[in-house]
């Protein structure tokens, strides 16, 4: 923050410098460097509220949560070998990652048709369509699940249909099924409303150019309308997958013991067994390996962007 | 300007700014004041001067429910009254109690936890009982199992089973809870977060071992016991579930805490607890280390263990009184469930082992609990 100040300083003597020193004088072109770095730095300064909170909350207690996996109780990596040799750590890992994709999946599955259907009706209808996404967002998502606990019980209103109409009674709470939906539905209106935005923004006329070339309505689809709305869908898979990984909750309510992800095992550690090195260990394995896969997703996905939102050039 | 770069100067001045938010972060503890010292005499449970406590303020952190509000009626209620103190609750919470603790801040003076936390953590989360300020004689004996302890309530570990399932020929052994051919039908254990060594007790009871010699290659076969149950055994997360599941019948027997077991027998269901062999259950009085009124804690505590206010307690909230000369007013249907009437059945927790063996024990209980 002392930094951005004394920068400030650092530039107008610079500035200085160069036109004082006859060496250097080749007005337009440095001259335009020096303004450029200035016109830089100013609006850097809006950044200040950002930097200063994301340090404070985010950046410091990371920091302490790595110290503490190589340091708890004793220096050295015994929390990490714990994590790699204990195969409940690396299951329920699995099962995190795993869980979250189909999360993601189902939620892509959904959202896509419900998206264009957004972008093709009238005003007023388009203005209902947003309301019914975002109602749940305003809604406490405690309240969400236990209505899901409700439907979804053995002896809920949904296996009470199931029975009536002869297929009998589904195992439908406690299982991956059940926590993929309450999951699912969540997350919903972050896959909605990227997708959304990108299929807006996908001139109409594309296609009707595609079909006067020949393009039946699924060639069109596949070939134009499909890798246009490509930025829509990564920003919202990505954004749901990460959210995904970190759900407790739902899985402690929808799920049995065997749906488990990754944040529970992590309370256990930290609220329960008082173990904090094992906690932040298994705190690090998850953030360093969502980083990987989106490093990786970032590389080798094309069109791809780690900033959702942004359009990859 | 030509020895530093604009990068290398950026990367300076982030660092410099992390480390700076760092050592703010880390000027939150500081040396913490001394707690004040009242001479109050021989402690006699039950009994506190008057008045002595005028402007104390105590913070019991407890485990909510008609649990809390049962010792608030009983104990600290009264305490508060005669004493002058200020009582407040609030819940209990390990993970917050190490946090507060390491950073120099203990905002709680007493609170409800397990013994075997006192145990592990006795002279570093918690502090050492001053036992001359608190009189320990009516105390049942050996429930008081490391020095930062003093027992909150005496409870169990039972067997409930289903009276109308089994008739004539109920379960009489732990060996007979696992016998799943004698005795078929669905059973509930515990697969709740909150690690309960005492569970791997019972099975190794039931397998003819003895609690006061265990071996660390026993706590594996232990839970290995309860995952040979298949599809026999289904998982309580909470107490409520427990009692509920005993209550709707879906669960035929289930090892459960004593208080749950009343409870579902108090709610009408034809639930009875298997006394022949059943496991001690305490939970400790721990006063977290850096507590500003150590000594009003021990007050609170002995006052918590008089006759009395223990007889209140047991009414309040089923749960056995730690007062051997308490007399509460049971019904029938609590009478049966008095694990103070059965304490010659109980066999009672190796302490020192689940300390000593933890990070085995912790790491069994996470499989158990999340289907690894």
């Amino acid at each position: 923050m002392v930094g951005l100040g004394d920068r400030g300083l650092t530039m107008s003597s610079a500035t200085r410098a160069i036109a004082t020193d006859p060496a250097l004088a080749t007005p337009p072109a440095s001259a335009g460097r020096a303004r450029r770095s200035r016109v830089k730095w100013g609006p850097l300064l809006l950044l200040l509220p950002a930097i200063a909170v994301v340090t404070m909350f985010f950046l410091v207690p990371l920091v302490d949560v790595f110290i503490r996996s190589v340091t708890d109780p004793e220096p050295g990596l015994q929390n990490y070998e714990w994590l790699l040799t204990n195969p409940v750590n690396l299951e329920v890992l699995a099962r995190t990652f795993l869980t979250s994709l189909i999360v993601t999946v189902v939620c892509l599955l959904v959202a896509y048709p419900y998206a264009y259907l957004m972008t093709i009706v009238g005003e007023r209808a388009r203005g209902w369509l947003t309301l019914f996404v975002m109602l749940p967002l305003w809604t406490s998502i405690l309240v969400r699940t236990l209505a899901w606990m409700v439907l979804l019980a053995d002896t809920g209103p949904i296996n009470d249909f199931l029975e009536a109409i002869g297929v009998g009674r589904q195992p439908l709470i406690r299982t991956t099924f059940g926590v993929a939906l309450g999951m699912a539905q969540v997350l919903l209106p972050f896959m909605v409303l990227p997708i959304y935005s990108a299929l807006a923004k996908i001139d109409r006329r594309l296609l009707a150019a595609s079909s006067s070339l020949g393009a039946n309505g699924l060639t069109s689809f596949f070939k134009v309308y499909l890798p246009l709305s490509r930025p829509g869908i990564f920003a919202g898979s990505i954004t749901v997958f990460i959210l995904g990984l970190g759900f407790y909750i739902i899985p402690s309510l929808l799920g049995s013991p065997k749906e488990a992800m990754v944040s529970s095992l992590i309370y256990q550690q930290v609220s329960v067994f008082l173990l904090w090195g094992q906690g932040a260990a298994l705190g690090i394995a998850l953030l360093v390996v969502t980083i990987i896969i989106l490093v990786v997703f970032n590389r080798f996905v094309r069109g791809a962007s780690l900033a959702p939102g942004v359009e990859p050039e | 300007m030509h020895t530093s770069s604009p990068g290398r100067r950026r990367a300076r001045t982030v660092t410099l700014g992390i480390a700076a938010v760092v050592a703010l972060a880390g000027c939150g503890s500081s040396e913490p004041e001394p707690s004040a010292t009242y001479d109050l005499g021989t402690p006699v449970a039950g009994e506190v001067p008057e008045g002595v406590f005028e402007g104390v303020t105590l913070t019991f952190a407890g485990s909510g429910g008609i649990f809390q509000d049962g010792q608030t009626t009983a104990a600290w209620t009264p305490f508060a009254e005669v004493t002058g103190a200020t009582f407040q609750q609030d819940a209990f919470d390990p993970g917050k109690l190490k946090a507060m603790v390491e950073s120099g801040n203990t905002t709680w003076d007493l609170v409800n936890t397990t013994q075997f936390d006192t145990a592990r953590f006795c002279g570093t989360l918690y502090e050492e009982y001053d036992y001359s300020k608190v009189d320990i004689s009516k105390v049942p004996e050996g429930t008081i199992t490391d020095d930062c302890m003093v027992p909150q309530i005496l409870y169990g570990l039972v067997v409930a089973y289903n009276k109308e399932a089994f008739g004539d020929n109920p379960p009489t052994s732990a060996a007979d809870f696992f016998d799943t051919e004698k005795f078929p039908g669905t059973r509930t254990v515990s697969m709740s977060q909150y690690v309960d060594p005492q569970m791997l007790e019972f099975a190794i009871v039931a397998d003819g071992g003895d609690t006061a010699n265990l071996t660390p290659e026993q706590i594996p076969t232990a839970m290995e016991k309860y995952r040979s149950l298949g599809d026999d055994v289904i998982g309580w997360t909470s107490g409520a579930q427990a009692q509920q599941q005993l209550e709707s019948g879906e669960a035929v027997m289930g090892l459960v805490w004593s208080g749950r077991g009343y409870g579902a027998a108090a709610a009408g269901a034809p639930v009875a607890p298997m006394w022949d062999e059943w496991m001690v259950m305490v939970d400790s009085t721990g006063i977290p280390k850096g507590t500003k009124n150590l000594d009003a804690a021990f007050a609170a505590v002995n006052f918590y263990g008089g006759a009395e206010q223990q007889a209140t307690m047991t009414e309040e909230t089923s749960y056995g009184p730690v007062n051997t000369e308490a007399k509460p007013e049971l019904d029938e249907t609590l009478k049966t469930w008095m694990t103070t009437d059965n304490l010659e059945t109980g066999h009672y927790p190796n302490v020192d082992f689940w300390v000593e063996n933890y990070d085995a024990l912790a790491t069994e209980w996470s499989g158990w609990v999340t289907g690894g």
